[in-house]
């Protein structure tokens, strides 16, 4: 065991555990994207980052262990600052057709942008739009929504052991593949909705469940 | 080289670049042997490694250097990093566009030239500057580009 401050207050943690796994045991919420319980963190959304005393940038809490003599701000100013602005960056790329996404009500990004009180993204920037890819006779693939969480890939990896997906290109034309930049259509994702279940957005569609209303209780969406 | 010579060359390569678990170099050499990572070498360097074929596209197309296209005998390279773009390294795209009559990342008809553009190549103190094949030219104006351009 180890003590770390936490918000102000002394806390036990156990050596290993991620700074994002004890606020969860303390009951602090952080947001997360890219981060999912069943998968290896990635740190691509930064979206869970916190304010660690000492370090030179804040640092993303899902793939940070606990050290000793931490002193650890979670909503400070500076943290909540950049996490609104993260998530209007994310927005602005992001196409605006949300109400007729397929995902509308349980949209993970629509969620975190009401919980953190963000509106209409200030930004104007160019969308990346790509042809919606339906020669899969289970999944429709629409990378115009895509956020580039890589939970698709890791999860694809790490779930289904198959590895369909990787991750090609570079910066702003940086996109999800599958082999050699191919429309998605293998014969492993037969019967297979691993990577639906874990896309936050709308970017991957079970074909029978496009149109049709989800019958999952939507998010309470504030503000 | 036949295709069945071709794998077999790689799977010999392939050995020594194991034990270093260096796939990296490993990519660049068969892009230098191929003059570029076709669909089958791709195929081939993905089931020598047993990864993914996406995995190779995909760390094949992060860098800039390795290409998926085939390319021109000579390749020329135009950096368009901050300090070039401030030397003005559109005009040395320019420059170039209308010499051979291509796009960036195109190549000309008779083979011989593709164009590309490049992140930073570390001759900031010579911009704009450009590669063509692994020589470095720098502080480019269109009569300079012009004369290095007679001379190949």
């Amino acid at each position: 065991m180890i003590t770390i401050k936490l918000n102000g207050s002394n806390v036990e943690a156990r050596r290993g555990m991620t700074i994002l796994d004890l606020c969860k045991e303390k009951g602090i919420s952080i947001p997360t994207l890219c981060y999912h319980p069943q998968l290896t963190p990635t740190g691509a959304c930064r979206l869970c980052v916190v304010e660690v005393e000492g370090a030179r940038t804040l640092v993303a809490s899902c793939h940070t262990p606990v050290a000793p003599g931490m002193t650890i701000q979670t909503h400070s100013p500076k943290v909540i600052q950049t996490r609104k602005m993260i998530v209007e960056l994310l927005l602005s790329a992001h196409p605006d057709f949300c109400p007729v996404c397929n995902k509308a009500n349980v949209c993970e990004l629509r969620m975190i942008a009401a919980d953190l009180g963000v509106g209409l993204p200030r930004f104007r920037t160019k969308k990346r739009y790509y042809p919606i890819e339906d020669d899969n006779p289970y999944i429709i693939r629409d990378l115009s929504k895509c956020v580039l969480c890589f939970r698709c890939v890791k999860a694809c990896r790490e779930v289904k052991m198959a590895n369909v997906y990787s991750v090609g290109y570079r910066g702003h034309s940086s996109k999800i593949i599958v082999d050699n930049d191919q429309p998605l259509n293998k014969e492993v994702c037969r019967q297979c909705d691993v990577c639906v279940l874990f896309c936050p957005v709308g970017a991957l569609v079970l074909r029978e469940e496009r149109f049709r209303k989800i019958s999952r209780k939507p998010f309470i969406i504030k503000g | 080289m036949s295709d069945e010579n071709l794998s077999l060359e790689l799977e010999k390569l392939c050995i020594h670049y194991k034990r270093h678990d260096d796939l990296l170099s490993f990519i660049k050499k068969v892009h230098e042997k191929c003059g570029y990572l076709s669909p089958e070498n791709i195929k081939n360097v993905a089931s020598l490694w047993n990864v993914s074929v996406g995995e190779i596209y995909g760390l094949t197309t992060f860098y800039v250097f390795l290409s998926t296209k085939p390319l021109g005998q000579n390749v020329v390279r135009v950096c368009r990093s901050t300090p070039c773009y401030l030397e003005n390294c559109d005009m040395v795209i320019e420059t170039i566009e209308k010499k051979f009559n291509i796009r960036p990342g195109g190549v000309t008809e008779d083979g011989k030239f593709s164009l590309q553009l490049v992140s930073c190549i570390g001759a900031c103190d010579q911009a704009p500057a450009m590669l063509i094949n692994d020589e470095l030219y720098g502080n480019l104006t269109p009569g300079k580009i012009e004369t290095i351009l007679k001379g190949l």
